[in-house]
């Protein structure tokens, strides 16, 4: 129920220069990490970085997050979401 | 018997590059970002990689060495120690944290269609031709704080022989790769398709390396001939000051190929000669390469709408790498895949240069990408 009251942040980092997908999410989980624990808000990354892909799971991850990553038309998706 | 034709040397070339750069854009293979990361996030998973790659071509070169099959050892173009090693490999670092990659990475980034790489790529040339007309007074500065005037290596300076500093290194360094294979620091989960762990580029960049010393006579380089694009393009607008500079007289690289007798000569001037020979077809082939991958995984795209701010940084950075390419002189593609497994002076201290380079770089750029999200 809270996941359809969810406000979905979204970030486009895609094209930019490194580390600034890595940076950028780092920035916003820290600033709403209230509103993302408690499932409030969700956190939607969108990045051409293939290096992104593994350092934010992996940083969200020992965060607490649940994280979820897709391919989509030339570039990736990465939401980030209160602990299950 | 590669240097015998020229023709063998250009595929030769090509193969290598290609095999770098579809490598290194599956493993995302950074060096700017190896080093970056250790000081912005305190990662270093990455740089492990690039450690394994160090003491594999250090391994691999004294074995052929021994083996009498790198008689160009040293290799050509190396030169004395000087303090500008350390000055120019700061420099090198700033530039590499700004320009988003390294002079290597800017070309695999741009390859798999990194706009801000391309305009890092503009930058190197800038760079690169810049340096040209500082030359005269920075070769100055290079003689008064020169060390050692005969020494290249470690062991011409000490008198011992190469088997024992790589014995030493991989005394010490072995436990500690069996440590992190222990613990699984070698691999990380992958989320994307055709992930390449990092230790896999590593091994097959020191194949590349091996191969490129034991066919053409030395490591990869490829900033050099970023010099001579520059010359190419200003000798079109303006030959007769191309025709003035000194810097594009000179021909650092004037040696015969033992195995084939030729005569290997070149340098940055606005001419096709053998250094274009050896280094133009390798850029070419790393940019291709990385778009070939990028193409087979379906992540080829340009992005144009990017923030003015971030056009200007990778410029200024790419500018700096370019010109402290040639300070150094060499780059990390030469110093840390070349002549470190060598134990060549200038690259030990360009490593010492590079560090605080890098670390200056972190600070500058974190705070120059977050400025804008806090107001």
């Amino acid at each position: 129920m809270t996941d359809q009251a969810a406000k979905l942040i979204e970030i486009d980092t895609r094209g930019q220069v490194c580390p600034s997908t890595l940076l950028v999410a780092l920035d916003n989980m820290n600033r709403y990490q209230e509103d993302l624990y408690s499932g409030k808000m969700k956190l939607l990354i969108r990045t051409d970085n293939r290096d992104a892909t593994t350092t934010i799971p992996d940083t969200a991850e020992n965060m607490g997050y649940e994280i979820e990553v897709r391919q989509q038309d030339g570039f990736y998706e990465i939401l980030i979401s209160r602990p299950e | 018997m590669v240097t015998q034709s020229i023709l063998i040397m250009y595929v030769v070339g090509a193969l290598l590059g290609l095999i770098s750069g579809f490598v290194m854009h599956r493993s995302d293979y950074c060096m700017a970002g190896m080093f970056r990361d250790l000081f912005m996030f305190r990662k270093t998973f990455r740089l492990r990689a690039l450690g394994l790659q160090i003491v594999l071509t250090m391994i691999a070169f004294e074995v052929f060495r021994l083996l009498g099959l790198l008689p160009l050892y040293p290799f050509p173009i190396l030169g004395t120690p000087s303090l500008a090693n350390i000055m120019g490999g700061f420099l090198f670092g700033i530039g590499m944290v700004l320009a988003g990659g390294c002079v290597v990475g800017t070309l695999y980034k741009m390859g798999a269609g990194s706009l801000l790489s391309a305009c890092a790529f503009v930058g190197l040339l800038l760079g690169s031709g810049i340096y040209a007309e500082i030359h005269p007074w920075w070769k100055a500065v290079i003689k008064q704080t020169t060390f050692f005037a005969d020494y290249l290596t470690l062991s011409q300076l000490t008198g011992l022989s190469p088997v024992f500093f790589v014995l030493v290194v991989t005394v010490v360094t072995l436990p500690i790769f069996l440590k992190w294979r222990g613990q699984h620091q070698w691999e990380i989960k992958s989320r994307v398709a055709g992930y390449l762990q990092p230790w896999k580029t590593g091994v097959v960049l020191a194949g590349v390396g091996l191969f490129s010393y034991l066919l053409i006579g030395m490591p990869l380089g490829i900033t050099t001939v970023y010099a001579k694009m520059a010359a190419m393009l200003e000798n079109v607008f303006s030959p007769g000051h191309v025709a003035g500079l000194a810097f594009f007289q000179g021909k650092p690289l004037d040696v015969i190929h033992p195995a084939s007798g030729t005569l290997l000569v070149g340098g940055a001037g606005p001419l096709v000669d053998y250094l274009w020979v050896i280094q133009f077809p390798l850029v070419v082939g790393i940019v291709l390469g990385s778009t070939l991958s990028a193409l087979l995984l379906g992540e080829f795209k340009i992005y144009w709408r990017l923030p003015a701010r971030q056009f200007l940084i990778t410029l200024v950075g790419g500018t700096l790498l370019g010109l402290a390419s040639r300070m150094v002189p060499g780059c990390n593609v030469w110093h840390l895949m070349g002549g470190l497994p060598i134990f060549a002076l200038q690259s030990i201290l360009f490593l010492f240069g590079l560090l605080p380079g890098v670390w200056v770089g972190s600070r500058l750029l974190s705070r120059l990408l977050l400025v804008k999200s806090s107001t």
